[in-house]
């Protein structure tokens, strides 16, 4: 029993995480049509500037916000100089572009940061002894501050689509984007938008992974996560947020009991796994469990 | 002063050049009907005046050029679009449709007025206030269209077959409400119809297309009176 | 409805090319087969050179062969497919391993091992482009994405046979350079550059050969507009599968020279997504679609990372290849080598000899009005 509501936990804490890296998957997708293989990489880039300025004594979660905002900039100019111009050529034009970036933010980051492994530190007190004990099994707070964290921002990021004319006019662009122009919206703003909020939500899921990562803050520490993210995604459909959280969860509990209680994949096989999700899906149910989108376009 | 003034547009589809050389005018509150073949340009006409195609020529609204305007600037110029199929948010609740409507516009109070009205012209549209508009039937989600492009309070409601694919009962109630629109709001119409005896019935003036040029205009009485002008170019 | 007015002016006519070709050369006369030959010799007068360098340089070369294998079988699935993989790695390590476990558990002849690679990597490249008859573009990317995240950590979990993370080693006494060739144990740099020189250009002429054949003008058709081609009687599923199958025979074969040139596999090492995305952007940077656009690119992932290292550790080629690949899509979307020939097809134009001209019918002049969708 504890060591199954350890895994538990441990698969709600990397869920969470997956889920708001879907979300910034799925609000460029919604925008975009594409999925922005770099979003991981663009992430790792910020937080290695949140690890940076902490070695400053700029409070932890200061260096997150300048972190947020630099990864709003970043996604917003992306979109704007190098997604816009190629966006209408063709499908492989913009995967192109987002393998470019890829490359060239984990290159960036190894540049300006080099290849040592960092210890990010968390937004919450980590300490051995900073639990709950649930059940006779440990819930460490920054654990349960990264659920916090997570349900907020999910809630606002719901809240500005659903309440705001902003979040309106995202979903309207989303919807229809020459009946949008049409209205009035100007629909290259929104998806600039879109971008740079990415950007945000992208570089809060490195900040809250890093401290927690078994690899910490490293040049791979976010590809991984891309993937798990993809994976939850496309498991709750590319074009639903709702779809994002709940594919997050449920990717971060599948991984924690597929490698806790099946022994062939184990600790080895983790991608593998999240990988052969992805194809299932795409093979068998392309829309997910709550996405629209048809996405055989011919 | 002519509230649109066209002179010699010229627009296309990447190499392919669909218009050579348009001239047409719409007085205010007039209601004008392009007629023509599949392939005279209509579409294309509607698409290159709301600013989704880009164009040569002059397009000029109440004295103002709309040349090289991307469609937000020529909405919030006074021209809105109900383009050809549809065209509604259907995943977007009839009311957040009716919202992005409005999407350059302030004036809070102003919007929820008017949503009122156009819920009072089409009954259907309060009901269904909170339903996605996908799941509407497909004279509803006109309705919804046309009422979505009446949001931004149109000098000019440009109207591209509003008719496509409706029943003729629904049809004729489309084009009562289209009448009634511009007798009491004063917006000009622009309409292009291949329902030529349903346009005629509305408009006071035709312009007829022919390979993306105006070949033939004059009222609409007496296009409805001439038989050998409807037998050529209208194929009635 | 009909129309009945006149018809719209016919568009004008092409202006000529300025300045016109230099050079005209027709076909079947001396002067045009002369060309024809001079390629050829030229890239054999330039292979004999090369192997004269000093045994560093002419590993290099071998590199930039083997990549450009690698390169020219991406080419066929991406470039004149038009499927992005991102997956290729995957085939690049599947034929490293299978040559490198063949000859270190089996004790198998090294070049034996080749066309075993070759066969293995067919039929993962066909069950790859499997799913590529339901989905396509970014979706079907996803899916190679996934092949090719997949594969070191694959390598890993089989380590009885693969050595997982640890690696493979292959002993250089396996693969010293046969008896007839002449060639002693330590000149084993040379066996390996001739065997990939003789590997790339068996491959460049299945490669032209195969453009020029009904699936290679499928798989074109397929890129350029999959519902016209199926509705003129492409068997679509057939030629993405079978474009894939060939697609993975050839980088498996690269993978394959790969192991023996280097001597040692690591799951981490060169087979992992950042090899996929060097082979794409060598397929681009070179030219998608050109039969030669491998080698330039091959020549060119092999060479800016090997001078700009020295700049500032390994990190500056990461991000000189990510710009680069980016750049080519603003800048030069159809590649080095495409760029060139275009170039080429103006300074010299190539003229059927008069007698086999056809008949043409005079062409209709294009209707003003195209479909108003």
């Amino acid at each position: 029993m504890d060591i199954f509501l350890e895994r538990l936990f441990d698969g709600v804490t990397n869920g969470t995480v997956y889920a708001i890296m879907a979300l910034a998957l799925v609000v460029v997708f919604r925008g975009t049509g594409t999925i922005n293989f770099a979003q991981g990489e663009m992430a790792l880039f910020t937080t290695y500037i949140a690890w940076a300025l902490t070695t400053q004594d700029v409070p932890v979660w200061a260096a997150a916000l300048v972190a947020c905002a630099v990864g709003f900039v970043l996604g917003a100019v992306t979109e704007r100089t190098l997604i816009r111009p190629v966006r209408r050529r063709n499908d492989m034009a913009t995967l192109i572009v987002a393998l470019g970036l890829f490359t060239a933010f984990n290159a960036l980051a190894g540049l300006l940061f080099d290849s040592e492994t960092k210890t990010m530190p968390g937004l919450f007190p980590g300490g051995q002894e900073d639990y709950f004990a649930v059940a006779g099994t440990r819930l460490y707070f920054d654990a349960l501050g990264v659920w916090l964290v997570v349900a907020v921002l999910i809630g606002l990021v719901f809240a500005l689509f659903n309440r705001t004319r902003l979040g309106l006019h995202m979903r309207a662009v989303a919807d229809n984007p020459e009946s949008a122009a049409l209205s009035g919206v100007r629909t290259g703003r929104i998806l600039m938008l879109g971008w740079g909020l990415a950007g945000i939500i992208g570089s809060l899921a490195g900040i809250l992974i890093a401290p927690l990562s078994s690899q910490q803050l490293s040049l791979t520490t976010m590809f991984p996560i891309l993937i798990y993210a993809s994976a939850a995604a496309l498991f709750g459909g590319l074009d639903s947020p709702i779809g994002a959280v709940v594919g997050g969860l449920a990717i971060g509990l599948l991984e924690a009991m597929i490698t806790g209680y099946v022994d062939f994949v184990g600790g080895a096989l983790q991608q593998t796994a999240a990988l052969v999700v992805i194809v299932l899906i795409l093979l068998f149910r392309p829309t997910g469990l709550f996405g629209t989108r048809q996405m055989e376009r011919l | 002063m002519s509230l649109l003034k066209v002179t010699g547009l010229c627009a296309g589809y990447g190499p392919a050049r669909v218009l050579h050389g348009l001239d047409l005018a719409v007085e205010p509150g007039e209601v004008v009907v392009m007629l023509g073949a599949n392939g005279a340009g209509k579409t294309t006409t509607m698409r290159a005046l709301s600013g989704l195609i880009p164009h040569t020529g002059t397009v000029v609204l109440d004295g103002t050029p709309l040349d090289g305007l991307g469609a937000p600037e020529i909405v919030a110029a006074g021209v809105s679009l109900v383009p050809q199929g549809r065209g509604t948010f259907s995943h977007l609740s009839v009311m957040d449709n009716l919202k992005v409507g409005a999407a350059l516009r302030k004036d809070a109070d102003g919007i929820a007025a008017d949503i009122d009205t156009w819920c009072g012209v089409f009954p259907i549209l309060a009901r269904r206030a909170k339903q996605e508009a996908g799941t509407l039937s497909g004279g509803e989600q006109q309705m919804l269209a046309v009422a979505r492009a009446l949001m931004s309070r149109p000098k000019l409601l440009l109207c591209d077959e509003p008719s496509l694919g409706l029943a003729p009962k629904i049809v004729a109630e489309l084009f009562e409400v289209l009448g009634e629109v511009n007798r009491t709001q004063g917006t000009a119409l622009l309409l292009v119809e291949q329902n030529a005896d349903l346009a005629l019935g509305l408009a006071s003036r035709v312009y007829l297309l022919e390979v993306g040029r105006v070949v033939a205009e004059g009222d609409a009485d007496r296009f409805r009176g001439d038989e050998s002008i409807r037998r050529a170019y209208l194929g009635l | 409805m009909t129309t009945t007015s006149a018809k719209p002016p016919a568009p004008p006519a092409p202006a000529p090319a300025k300045g016109g070709p230099v050079l005209t050369l027709v076909r079947g006369t001396a002067k045009h087969r002369a060309a024809v030959a001079a390629g050829p010799l030229l890239a054999l007068v330039l292979l004999y050179l090369g192997s004269g360098l000093e045994p560093f340089r002419v590993g290099q070369l071998t590199s930039v062969l083997i990549f450009a294998i690698a390169i020219s079988g991406l080419n066929l699935v991406t470039g004149y497919t038009g499927l992005l993989s991102i997956g290729h790695s995957a085939f690049f390590g599947l034929g490293a391993y299978t040559t490198g476990v063949m000859i270190v558990s089996y004790q198998v002849e090294p070049l034996l091992t080749l066309p075993v690679a070759a066969v293995l990597c067919f039929a993962l490249g066909f069950v790859v482009g499997l799913p590529a008859l339901r989905i396509r573009g970014l979706y079907l990317a996803l899916v190679t994405l996934a092949v090719g995240v997949a594969f070191p950590e694959l390598v890993k979990r089989f380590a009885d046979l693969t050595g997982g993370a640890a690696g493979l080693v292959i002993r250089s006494r396996q693969l010293a350079p046969p008896e007839w060739t002449g060639l002693g144990a330590g000149q084993r740099y040379l066996w390996l550059y001739w065997v990939s020189a003789v590997v790339l250009i068996l491959v460049i002429v299945l490669v032209r050969n195969l453009t020029r054949s009904r699936l290679g003008k499928a798989m074109v058709a397929v890129r350029d507009n999959e519902l016209a081609a199926a509705s003129s009687g492409v068997h679509i599923a057939s030629v993405k599968t079978l474009a894939f199958g060939l697609s993975g025979a050839v980088t498996g074969l690269a993978g394959g020279l790969f192991a023996m040139y280097v001597g040692a596999l690591s799951p981490d090492g060169s087979f992992t997504l950042l090899k996929s995305i060097e082979l794409i952007t060598g397929l681009f940077l070179g030219g998608a679609a050109t039969l030669y656009g491998p080698v330039a690119g091959a020549l060119a992932v092999v060479f800016i990372p090997y001078y700009t290292a020295d700049l500032v550790s390994g990190h500056f080629s990461g991000i000189l290849f990510g710009a680069v690949l980016i750049a080519i899509v603003f800048v030069m979307p159809e590649g080095i080598v495409g760029r060139l020939g275009r170039t080429g097809r103006r300074l010299v134009r190539i003229e059927s000899p008069p007698q086999d001209l056809p008949e043409h019918p005079t062409p209709r002049a294009p209707q003003g009005d195209a479909s108003e969708k």
